[in-house]
């Protein structure tokens, strides 16, 4: 217990030097953040817009009105960019493999997994975390949500289980690269498609890809099932349970792609010189 | 300080035939074929040794030296490192050891040298007195007081080598892993490499374990050489023995005035080229004075030069073994 605990000291002392460093390195390269500043917030103000016009076309989406999509929308960037910030390596890491990057982290006392997400901690990601704080509190405003304190603890654990779900699908998906020798740039594909099915209702697709989003690739509880039981949309509301499923399906994706990695990181290869 | 039993690596390679139909049938029924890269290989190094691995391009230096140093988990075998298996117990082992691969860098890019160092310090949980304590030892050594406020990517090459070899010391482990670290390095940047190896052998007693494919790192830090082809230890013994044993001879070369050249009944002729013949005799039955002494007599020497085995000619044997 008490080595557990410096242990844990271990890593927050790191995580804050990391964390130090990460700010250094934005301020080196200043014309950077104005870029990061400008060209993030518009994709998603951008792709806000596009369901104002929709929904305005149309009246709903499938039930949801425009101020419970927004509240949708705003729940699923916001933990988007909490996966960026923290798990967007996971995107190249077919790149480390191939190029033998892992080599410094496996020679170093810390867990690898840690290393490699924290020493590349993308504090960029903070731009994204803006408009998905606004579009959600735009959310809350026009559903007359009362902000208390279980609300805000379902938020926050929402979150935390919905970035844990990010994270383990981009180490899954990253990790394959160890059996298959090969670098995937599956970032972009990966996005895509939980754009598409994080940001709007899910409930608006057949069934059987409600199911296998659920269950097989559980991204439905990223924002979907969450939003839905807050809002009562789909007919239920159910307190904190549906934010704990989220954290629970969150600790289990990454327990399983945690594992995943290391079964990967046996076969690693390393680069030769 | 360190002890390797049986180690052993296997790589797996995919076979890929040629063209659109090759790859095609690569896709369903791929070719595996396993590669030994090393095979059941063992040997003991004590503290304080400097330890140099030799061989030829995809011999097995470099997968060994990863497998010692916790990089690539052995396909059978063990690694002990101060009597615990590095395979094992990798993030303890670790501690211990420091790592400096050629072409790789440990150092962050975007940030000044300083930094880096930094992180290391709050990884390797260093307390402040000694990480100033080690510091300065180190600029003593390699002088890096002057880059250490520079930003890695300004850096020269010969530069970033001398700060990724403090930031492979900063937590004063007991082995230090060198892979090909002189590779693409002029000669001041080299000596100053050597000079630092040779120091921290010297007065922190560090076990020093190089793969190199120069033959100047070797005379001049390397009491000890492992050869390896083939993924198997060829040889493994004191340098100066092992040059004695594979190569036991001295090469004189004379210069005549005419393109006659005697033959001697205790050398052998292995070259006879205009004027210039030469001769190679057994150190331990004859001496060059004596072969000189006897061919005078025949006929008049213009000019003369010895040649002694080289390190270069027991690789040249070694590899072609």
């Amino acid at each position: 217990m008490k080595n557990l605990f410096r242990e844990l000291i271990h890593y927050l002392d790191v995580t804050a030097h990391v964390i130090k460093m990460a700010v250094m390195t934005v301020i080196e390269y200043p014309s950077n953040i104005a870029g990061w500043l400008i060209s993030n917030p518009l994709q998603f103000i951008m792709g806000f817009a596009i369901i104002k016009f929709v929904v305005e076309s149309f009246g709903q989406i499938n039930g949801w009105t425009y101020g419970q999509l927004a509240f949708l929308y705003g729940l699923s960037v916001i933990s988007h960019a909490l996966s960026m910030i923290f798990f967007v390596q996971g995107w190249f890491m077919g790149y480390y493999v191939i190029e033998g990057e892992f080599d410094r982290y496996l020679t170093r006392p810390l867990g690898v997994l840690y290393q490699f997400f924290f020493t590349n901690i993308n504090i960029f990601g903070v731009t994204d975390l803006i408009p998905g704080i606004l579009v959600f509190l735009y959310g809350c405003v026009k559903c007359g949500v009362s902000v208390n304190l279980t609300f805000l603890v379902q938020v926050m654990i929402t979150l935390i289980g919905a970035t844990l779900i990010r994270g383990g699908i981009y180490i899954l998906l990253g990790s394959t690269s160890f059996y298959t020798r090969s670098a995937v740039d599956f970032g972009q594909y990966t996005q895509e498609i939980m754009d598409k099915t994080t940001m709007y209702p899910l409930s608006m697709y057949p069934e059987s890809i409600q199911f296998i989003l659920t269950y097989l690739i559980p991204v439905g509880w990223i924002s979907f099932y969450p939003a839905a039981s807050m809002l009562g949309t789909e007919g239920v509301r159910s307190g904190l349970t549906v934010s704990l499923v989220t954290l629970g399906v969150g600790i289990a994706v990454i327990l399983i792609a945690g594992a995943f990695f290391n079964r990967g990181l046996k076969q690693y290869e390393s680069a030769g010189n | 300080m360190i002890d390797v039993k049986n180690l052993s690596k296997d790589y797996v390679l995919k076979r890929k035939e040629p063209g659109l139909r090759g790859a095609i049938k690569g896709l369903f029924r791929p070719d595996h074929r396993i590669v030994p890269a090393v095979r059941d290989i063992s040997f003991h190094i004590d503290p304080g040794e400097i330890v140099g691995f030799i061989g030829p391009n995809g011999a097995g230096k470099s997968t060994t030296i990863k497998m010692m140093s916790g990089i690539l988990t052995p396909t059978g075998g063990s690694v002990l490192i101060a009597g615990r298996d590095i395979t094992k117990h990798r993030k303890e082992v670790v501690r211990n050891i420091g790592v400096v691969f050629g072409q790789r860098s440990q150092l962050n890019w975007d940030l000044r040298l300083g930094e880096s160092f930094e992180l290391l310090k709050h990884i390797y949980q260093i307390r402040q007195e000694d990480y100033d304590r080690t510091l300065d030892e180190m600029d003593r050594i390699l002088g890096i007081g002057e880059i250490i406020d520079k930003p890695v990517r300004q850096m020269s090459l010969g530069q970033r080598v001398k700060g990724d070899l403090v930031a492979s010391m900063i937590h004063s482990p007991n082995v230090l892993f060198l892979d090909e670290p002189t590779i693409g390095l002029d000669v001041s940047a080299k000596y100053a490499l050597r000079k630092f190896i040779k120091e921290i052998n010297r007065v922190r007693k560090t076990t020093v374990i190089l793969t190199t494919h120069d033959l100047g790192d070797i005379q001049e830090l390397c009491e000890r050489i492992i050869i390896i082809n083939h993924g198997q230890i060829v040889e493994d013994g004191n340098l100066s023995q092992i040059v004695d044993r594979i190569a036991p001879y001295k090469t004189l070369v004379v210069e005549y005035y005419d393109e006659f050249a005697p033959e001697h009944d205790r050398c052998e002729m292995t070259e006879h080229k205009g004027n210039v013949a030469r001769y190679r005799f057994m150190k331990k039955d004859l001496t060059a004075a004596e072969v000189i002494a006897d061919l005078s007599k025949k006929k008049t020497i213009k000019d003369i030069s010895i040649e002694e085995a080289g390190i270069d000619d027991i690789i040249k044997i070694a590899y072609e073994s």
